[in-house]
């Protein structure tokens, strides 16, 4: 009924721009991009999302499309302005109570009773909308995340209590397919470029072969590392070495005699060590350092091998009963006698010239903790502090303080003392049925642990509200004391106080979690974790690589926002971090070792994000390069213009089979000959071929296969881009539509919300404050915290 | 962020021997000990491959009993006994412009279109074996088993402005609540034989029990506090919570299996290679409906558009992409060649089905286990004429063994007579118009 009466009302207001303009292609008989006018009612709640989307497409004077007549633009501003005026006439309700998802949990409890055991990382999956999983309407409760919620808020109050449970338990990481370095002899490397026995990374690190894991240990103690290796030395080689890391610092090394480590018939070696660990999470690396030295002359490295060349083995002893050499008798046939003679041969040619598989670690093994420290953690013990019970009533006092100084600071705002009497009848309850003082405890801060009041934020108007949005934006955690008593007296409400604090947030090592989440899934980061580069065609993809990627994008976001640089950086600062693995990816000379630096990239290839192996990888699929996918990216990530799906009735582009960006881009340009598809892909094409020149993992490349990369195109307006660089400058012209795009996205994590009417207003604000600056990084945070939308949030 | 390849706890860490102290469920601790049960459950399980597949490898020939199996379905040979190849049954509410895959996911168990959202509102109908557990009420220790062995994190608007929920998940307990499904199969473990240890002291174990109800009446008590002080959106957040407090609550009410000790070591994290992940997972679906710990399961061996590679099959190519071959012969063979691959790994669990003894019968016999993809062209996406097969004889009604052809018919009429096989009668799912009718004879 009420479709029917909005459908009629839009019918006898609906402005004459609609008929001239759009129904041409979008109703029923045809619904040109799925979009049906003839059933799309007067802009309202329920189809606000469409209507912002034909707002802003018609606004950006991208419908109607080429080759239609163009409205005037007063009269695309007239109907501009209706949808306006329509859609300002509901309000949403907005959803305020704000669950905590995974990272806001464990840090949460981090933070709340120093337990870092990230017990969240197995609840389900959070749902994520509007590109982020922080949104409050998307993040919902199932009986499931309940059940391990309450069996983690077990785990959890026990461990604060009564420290870890000491068990020892051995966890196993096995690299499913080691990767290592193979030669043939005569010496012939099967490997990339960066193997070379010139220079190549001597300490092994960032070779394949090594291991590198950072494993979160559950607590304070001595742990047994068991390194497995597999791979060998060519005979005659002096012998190697492993190296076994923690932390960035070597803390063990020992000589590998072996000349095999494994083989079909052998049990793989093993190396050792113990050391004592805190509670946490640590890197752990192995590896092996300079394998291309005291090899045999002939494979031609350095510091060659000066052990006598062992004569060659018998074929026939060391072939006997396999291989292919049959024990014949006396009286066998020629043919057979001839079988055998080629088969000596081949055996003898085979251990003249071994093939060499390099080293490589294929599964560590971490077996603790073993006589760990007894008790809480002095972190845990600080957070909660003891107040001398001793049975009877001073006990049920003891608690109770305990209980509200824990609540409190759980539930981010004062508890009343009727929930304070309730969690003290859990501890009582307790007590009742026989439990000690501290399992009273336990069991309280169980409760508090999956009470709503600590599992929700009810993100409301109210000044701790405030309080702990500030601090889940920044932090993705609950605010600290500081943070506390600047809402307890009233003062964060002011804007200098607030925009004060947001920096102060920024500097804090909290803020790292701002940049993991908040970057990992604005630039699609995330979806790293999930790639599967192509083996055969990117055979130097690895997870060191992978991890290597995300680290670079992170470290140069943290340095934007601790350096508190402009956000055009982003686009095209010309410096990055790297360690030695992502150098060589990139070709970058001079950087050695795991750790990462800042590295300036002047007169290199690269600058700037879009030139990140993380973002060209996480743009692409496993086999090859998309011009589409990258110019979609930029286009829904840097410019906030995502385009529509496709519309029906239209063949896929598919770009699965096409095997060279020859025919890629000639399939592209038949495409683009459809109008319907041309305005979108005139767009995005042109984009992501200028990103050509970057390979499927971001390496960079002038040919594909034998074609040459052309990386050239135009823009609608005619703009030419045939460079990473004319791309840079063409987004740093347009610097306020990202600085529009970043604030957005900003804004809708900040908020846990998607765009509202209203919030264009407010990002064109917030831009426009923050332009005087040219964008500086802080300066966007401080307009956004002190923005209408963020302190009003919850209000209606 | 975690790149860890695998995780594994040694058997000797977790197991302490058949019949000795295992670890136990959270909730399994506060339950009292089995209770008998009369005669072998009916079961009903639901396994997904996405992207369709090449039917002219599918169909077969012949119609009736006595049919030839096309390449893709050949592993299932040995059970064709078993097995009924359904021809003609389509979900036409999956039809419509561009997001034919996030439709074919949010219709696949509910013959519901879903709403085009890519925000939190999603919207598609109650799922058929979420319609099983809410009848059938909490008999097992789990409800329902949500399986998943595509355990990638989806980021962003999944289909063409389709939500990613409705590939996500191919479960609904509700229209507007999905239930995603479980990847990590250490986590699968822990659900069926929990996390936390048991103590032996009987007496300690049972003031830990009662600790544990006395938490959840507080929040039960608090939930509902907080509800009423809320506006109505903030009262449906908070709605769910207390559904979730009162689904677990009712669930200590009954009378419950302990889960007897598990026949396989816990496994570590989500396994590299495809084939040992669903390994993996089909040995713990084993293990939950032979324990009977539950008698509803959906599998999704990838999720609808997946872009999963099988390097397994000598060829890397991604799935999705593969399946708009435009009829390109050697893209087409690759598709078969997955679609095959899928058929060996769902084989492994109908054979180790039924191996299972259950009286007279086998755990197969007492199931009715449904092998399929909502899609049937990928090349064109078609939600017609899809590829079903269903073994298992339910309650013993269902006469297998042969191949039926209808005239088209909604996918959703097979789910009424599987329902009805649960004695769960119900008029109306999704777009069902009757019943499906053959499947006990002619």
């Amino acid at each position: 009924m009420v479709t029917l009466l909005g459908a009629l009302a839009f019918l006898a207001q609906q402005p004459p721009f609609l008929t001239k303009h759009c129904t041409g292609c979008h109703a029923a008989s045809q619904a040109a991009g799925g979009l049906n006018l003839d059933a799309l009612n007067v802009p309202g709640e329920a189809n606000q999302e469409q209507w912002t989307r034909i707002r802003r497409r018609v606004e950006a004077g991208e419908m109607p499309p080429k080759g239609r007549p163009r409205p005037a633009s007063a009269e695309a501003a007239v109907f501009t302005a209706w949808i306006d005026k329509e859609l300002g006439r509901f309000h949403r309700a907005p959803v305020t109570a704000r669950r905590l998802n995974r990272v806001e949990y464990n840090n949460t409890v981090r933070d709340l009773l120093g337990v870092d055991l990230a017990l969240a990382d197995d609840f389900p999956q959070d749902d994520s909308a509007f590109g982020f999983d922080n949104i409050a309407e998307a993040l919902t409760v199932s009986p499931l995340l309940l059940e391990k919620k309450l069996a983690a808020a077990e785990r959890i109050a026990r461990h604060a209590l009564f420290g870890p449970d000491g068990k020892t338990q051995t966890v196993r990481f096995e690299v499913p397919v080691p990767r290592r370095m193979e030669a043939t002899n005569p010496v012939k490397l099967t490997a990339p470029a960066y193997y070379s026995m010139a220079d190549y990374d001597v300490t092994g690190l960032s070779q394949p072969g090594a291991f590198h894991l950072t494993h979160r240990f559950p607590a304070d103690g001595e742990y047994v590392f068991r390194v497995i290796g597999a791979g060998n030395r060519p005979a005659a080689s002096e012998p190697g070495e492993i190296t076994f890391w923690i932390d960035g610092r070597q803390v063990q090394r020992f000589p590998v005699n072996e000349v095999v480590l494994s083989g079909f018939e052998r049990r793989p070696d093993a190396w050792e060590i113990r050391a004592a660990l805190t509670a946490g999470r640590h890197e752990i690396t192995a590896a092996f350092p300079r394998q291309f030295e005291g090899l045999p002359p002939r494979f031609k490295g350095p510091n060659p091998s000066k052990l006598p060349q062992p004569p060659l083995p018998d074929p026939e002893k060391t072939f006997a009963g396999f291989g292919g050499i049959p024990v014949l008798p006396p009286d066998a046939p020629p043919g057979k006698v001839e079988e055998r003679r080629l088969a000596i041969a081949k055996a003898r040619d085979q251990l003249a010239n071994p093939r060499w598989e390099g080293l490589a670690v294929t599964e560590v093994e971490i077996t603790g903790p073993i006589r760990p420290r007894k008790g809480p953690s002095a972190e845990s013990a600080r957070l909660i502090p003891g107040c001398g019970q001793s049975g009877g009533r001073q006990s049920v006092d003891c608690a109770r303080r305990t209980l509200s100084l824990l609540a409190g600071r759980a539930y981010r705002r004062p508890v009343t003392a009727a929930e304070l009497d309730k969690l003290v009848s859990l501890f009582e309850g307790t007590a009742a049925r026989g439990g000690s003082f501290e399992e009273g405890l336990t069991v309280a801060l169980q409760g508090i642990l999956v009470s709503p009041d600590f599992l929700f934020r009810v993100d409301n108007a109210s000044r701790y509200a405030l309080a702990s949005r500030l601090s889940y934006f920044l932090w993705s955690t609950m605010p600290d004391d500081a943070l506390m008593s600047k809402a307890g007296d009233d003062s964060l409400g002011r804007p200098a106080v607030l925009a004060g604090e947001a920096r102060r947030l920024l500097a804090d090592a909290k803020s790292q979690s701002f940049v993991e989440n908040f970057v990992g899934q604005w630039l699609e980061i995330r979806r790293l974790e999930s790639v599967q580069p192509d083996r055969d065609k990117f055979p130097d993809f690895d997870d060191y690589l992978r991890r290597s990627m995300a680290k670079e994008t992170e470290l140069f976001f943290t340095h934007v926002v601790k350096e508190d640089r402009s956000i055009l950086d982003l686009i095209d600062g010309e410096y990055t971090f790297l360690n030695e693995r992502l150098a060589r990816h990139y070709g970058i000379p001079g950087v050695t070792g795991t750790e990462f630096r800042k590295v300036d990239l002047k007169g290199s290839r690269r600058g700037g994000i879009l030139t990140h192996a993380s973002v060209l990888t996480a743009s692409s699929y496993a086999t090859r390069t998309s011009p589409v996918l990258r110019g979609k990216w930029i286009l829904e990530n840097l410019l906030n213009a995502p385009p529509p799906p496709p519309p029906p009735n239209v063949p896929a582009l598919d770009e699965s089979g096409v095997g060279e960006s020859l025919s890629l881009r000639a399939q592209l340009e038949q495409h683009r000959r459809n109008t319907v598809c041309a305005s979108c892909h005139a767009r995005m094409d042109p984009l992501g071929f200028s990103l050509e020149n970057y390979d499927a993992v971001g390496s960079f490349r002038t040919h594909e296969g034998k074609v040459a990369i052309d990386p050239s195109g135009a823009l609608p307006d005619g703009t030419q881009i045939a460079s990473p660089d004319a791309l840079k400058r063409v987004l740093r012209q347009n610097r306020a539509a990202f600085a529009a795009c970043l604030t957005e996205k900003l804004l809708t994590y900040a908020l846990g919300r998607g765009p509202e009417r209203g919030d264009e207003e407010t990002v064109k604000q917030i831009v426009r404050a923050a332009e005087s600056s040219n964008y500086r990084f802080s300066d966007l945070i401080a307009a956004i915290v002190t923005s209408k939308p963020f302190l009003k949030r919850g209000e209606r | 962020m975690k790149f860890v390849t695998r995780k594994h706890l040694p058997r000797r860490t977790v197991l302490r021997g058949l019949g000795a102290s295992v670890a136990l469920p959270f909730l399994d601790a506060m339950t009292p000990a089995l209770s008998a049960q009369a005669a072998a459950p009916v079961r009903m399980i639901f396994v997904y491959v996405p992207n369709g597949v090449i039917m002219r490898h599918w169909t077969p020939k012949q119609q009736g009993a006595g049919f030839d199996l096309p390449r893709i379905l050949e592993p299932l040979k040995p059970f064709q006994q078993d097995l009924f190849v359904l021809t003609g049954l389509a979900h036409r509410t999956g039809e419509g412009p561009a997001g034919d895959h996030a439709r074919a996911g949010g219709t696949y168990l509910t013959g519901v279109c879903p709403k085009r959202t890519t925000s939190a509102d999603v919207e598609v109908g109650i799922s058929v074996d979420q319609v099983a557990v809410q009848a059938l009420g909490n008999r097992t220790r789990l409800p329902s088993l949500e399986l998943g062995c595509e355990a990638t994190r989806m980021v962003g608007s999944c289909d063409a402005g389709y939500s990613c929920a409705y590939v996500n998940s191919m479960s609904w307990r509700s229209a507007t609540s999905p239930n995603p499904p479980e990847t990590n199969p250490r986590s699968v473990f822990e659900r069926l034989y929990g996390s936390l240890d048991p103590d032996p002291d009987p007496a300690v174990q049972a003031r830990l029990d009662a600790n544990r109800k006395s938490v959840l009446d507080f929040i039960q008590d608090r939930t509902a506090e907080l509800t009423r002080s809320l506006g109505a959106s903030d009262k449906r957040k908070l709605d769910e919570y207390l559904t979730a407090i009162r689904d677990i609550e009712k669930r200590l009410g009954k009378a419950e299996s302990r889960a007897a000790a598990p026949s396989m070591e816990k496994p570590g994290g989500v396994p590299f290679a495809f084939v040992e992940h669903v390994r993996l997972m089909n040995d713990l679906l084993l293990l939950a409906l032979e324990a009977d710990l539950t008698r509803v399961a959906t599998v999704m061996y990838a999720k609808e558009g997946s872009t999963r590679s099988y390097p397994e099959l000598g060829f890397s190519d991604p799935h999705h992409p593969l399946t708009h071959h435009r009829n390109n012969e050697e893209w087409i063979e690759k598709v078969t060649q997955i679609n095959r691959h899928h058929a060996s790994q769902f084989a492994y669990l109908i054979g180790r089905m039924k191996s299972i003894r259950e009286g007279d019968h086998t755990l197969l016999d007492r199931s009715m286990v449904v092998y399929g993809s909502s899609i049937s062209d990928g090349n064109v996406h078609t939600h017609h004429d899809l590829p079903v097969v269903m073994l298992g004889r339910g309650d013993g009604s269902l006469k297998p063994g042969r191949h039926l052809a209808f005239g088209e018919k909604p996918m959703a009429n097979l789910y009424l007579t599987m329902l009805d096989r649960m004695s769960v009668p119900v008029e109306k799912l999704g777009d069902s118009n009757g019943k499906l009718e053959h499947l006990s004879g002619l």
